[in-house]
């Protein structure tokens, strides 16, 4: 639907409101400070990411997947499901969804073992612990909770166009679309559309890189407040890597994690 | 969940197509009537694969689609691979009507399809969809006389730049030249190519190109048309399936259709061109003479429907339609001989 965002459901329906967000949040944040919950979020995020590299699979579909991810549970308190399962589940529809190749159960189970064993084993000490089934029965199941709404716009194609008006070289390309990939690291794809996060993340990367483009910025019909809200996002997230050694804390986050009461067998 | 197997009362068995069983039910909690699409669960292999993507494709599109002309998804149930779609229910479809000899088409009638179709089909293009499988099987009608356009199994989102497509696309007596030759690089054309297909089907009561097999295809629509060439066609034999068939000297419209108006033959030669890029799109179709000339489309409630579903309405006629009827002096329109 690249032709119309301001009738998808994605602008109708999953542009939530921090309040709503917090409020549904309630039952997870008495036992998880909204540091260590973001601290979760941030860990799956490069679950999803790693998962999706390994798997081949391009950055859009990677994006997606992580945004389905952020959508259930912000409706949903994490011991619906465990995150574990959800992660690949989300990478397994949204490969469908976004139609670049299917990849067979059978591989993604098999990805699963090996990411978790070879990149995880800091956070799990056992292995990739679901099968074929597990994750068919959650697909429906998230299919369900995202009210059937899959097509997700991302920032990647606004910012394209944004650096490419602006007239400026790969670099600020470059950094800039990593900023928008660490963005998913953050409430801000729940929160803001996509053209409003590509804004923000462009603009971080002019900091970053000292190019003044203040008159280009000055120019855009956009509520300037928004912006600087979605900044401010990913400043925090880069504040708070700098303090974090997930290697070390991730464990006991996970182990104070909600969870769901059924044990999966086998 | 488990409330919505039981909110959709099945009421009657409607037909069976290769993914799926449909339904005629009742949803219990609005009384409406609605159309349950039942994905087959297909093989222990294909159940690997989760939700089938025929579906996915469906729920993904319909849910950001909303248009008069447009099948309306309502809602989406089941369990694991078991997937049920409901959607409005339509009381028969182009295909049925042109097939049926007890109905006539007047030009008014074909207009109000054609542009309806056409009507629906802007808005999907508009909002970049390709549906890849027009033919008047797909094209529903409700017993309003409300045209949809349905079934958006092969339906794709376009317009991204180097993406590789499948040609094997669209029923083959409705498939454009270029998806015969092998295009893997097509838009909006592959669907105007079938509109102009389904708008001959509507005038001659039988397929245009009943094509056997693809080369049987082509030749049938270079009968008609004459051979495309690197002139009229530029980077033709560049198609990865080009072959030189033995020439053919075209026939005009007017011989085949003998009883179509000059605006009306327009219409056809605008959108059955061989060249995908000088096909009419759905906006300059609706432009056309033929679609303001006389006689007007004939009105929803009048354009003529298979026997069996008045039948049904005249067992039960609800109190609207009897008022309707009152005012209307019946509901049969008149006899007009195209």
């Amino acid at each position: 639907m690249a032709g119309n965002f301001w009738q998808s459901s994605h602008h109708q329906q999953w542009l939530l409101d921090k309040q709503d967000l917090i409020r549904e949040r309630q039952h997870d944040l008495q036992l998880l400070t909204e540091e260590e919950y973001q601290k979760i979020f941030i860990f799956f995020a490069s679950v999803i990411q790693t998962l999706g590299e390994q798997l081949k699979l391009r950055q859009q579909v990677i994006a997606t997947a992580t945004v389905y991810f952020k959508r259930f549970y912000a409706k949903n308190s994490l011991k619906c499901i465990d995150p574990l399962l959800l992660a690949p589940t989300c990478i397994f529809l949204a490969s469908k969804v976004e139609e670049f190749g299917v990849i067979s159960n059978s591989r993604l189970i098999t990805t699963c073992q090996t990411v978790i064993k070879n990149k995880f084993s800091y956070a799990y000490s056992q292995e990739f612990p679901y099968r074929t089934n597990h994750i068919l029965e959650c697909e429906f199941y998230l299919l369900e909770n995202l009210d059937c709404c899959l097509i997700v716009y991302q920032p990647y194609r606004p910012l394209l166009q944004l650096v490419q008006d602006m007239g400026q070289e790969d670099q600020l390309l470059t950094l800039a679309w990593r900023i928008v990939n660490d963005s998913l690291r953050t409430d801000v794809c729940l929160l803001y559309p996509p053209y409003q996060i590509a804004i923000g993340c462009l603009q971080i990367a002019c900091v970053i890189l000292q190019k003044d483009h203040k008159a280009w910025f000055a120019e855009l019909n956009v509520d300037i407040e928004r912006i600087q809200e979605i900044a401010r996002y990913v400043i925090n997230l880069f504040e708070l890597w700098k303090t974090y050694d997930e290697k070390k804390e991730i464990q006991g986050l996970l182990n104070k994690m909600p969870k769901p009461k059924p044990a999966p067998q086998r | 969940m488990s409330n919505k197997l039981t909110r959709y009362e099945k009421i009657e068995f409607l037909g069976e197509g290769q993914f799926a069983t449909v339904y005629k039910a009742r949803d219990v909690e609005t009384d409406n009537i609605v159309a349950v699409k039942k994905i087959k669960m297909g093989s222990r292999q294909e159940a690997q694969d989760g939700i089938n993507r025929t579906a996915l494709r469906e729920i993904k599109l319909l849910q950001e689609l909303h248009h008069r002309n447009v099948i309306g998804l309502l809602d989406v149930f089941g369990h694991m691979s078991n997937v049920s779609l409901v959607f409005d229910f339509m009381d028969t479809d182009l295909e049925v009507i042109i097939k049926d000899n007890t109905i006539i088409l007047t030009t008014g009638n074909i207009k109000a399809y054609i542009i309806q179709t056409l009507q629906g089909l802007d808005y999907l293009h508009r909002n970049w969809v390709l549906h890849r499988d027009l033919k008047p099987n797909n094209l529903l009608v409700n017993s309003n006389g409300v045209l949809k356009i349905g079934d958006f199994g092969l339906a794709k989102l376009y317009g991204s730049p180097n993406r590789i497509n499948t040609h094997q696309v669209v029923t083959r007596w409705y498939r454009c030249p270029e998806l015969l030759f092998g295009a893997k690089l097509y838009s909006t054309g592959v669907d105007m190519w079938a509109v102009g297909c389904i708008l001959a089907e509507l005038l001659l009561r039988v397929p245009l190109f009943p094509g056997e097999s693809d080369l049987d295809q082509l030749t049938k629509i270079f009968a008609v048309f004459g051979n495309p060439t690197e002139e009229n066609w530029p980077g033709l034999k560049s198609l990865s399936d080009y072959v030189e068939f033995k020439p053919f000297t075209p026939i005009p419209l007017k011989n085949i259709f003998t009883a179509a108006g000059d605006d009306l033959l327009d219409v056809l030669e605008g959108l059955l061109v061989l060249n995908p890029l000088k096909r009419f799109e759905c906006s300059k179709c609706l432009a056309m003479p033929f679609f303001s000339n006389k006689p007007a489309p004939t009105p929803g409630s009048k354009l003529p429907l298979p026997q069996n579903i008045r039948k049904t309405e005249v067992e039960r006629p609800t109190l609207k339609r009897k008022l309707l009827d009152a005012v209307e002096g019946g509901s049969l329109s008149k006899r007009l001989f195209f």
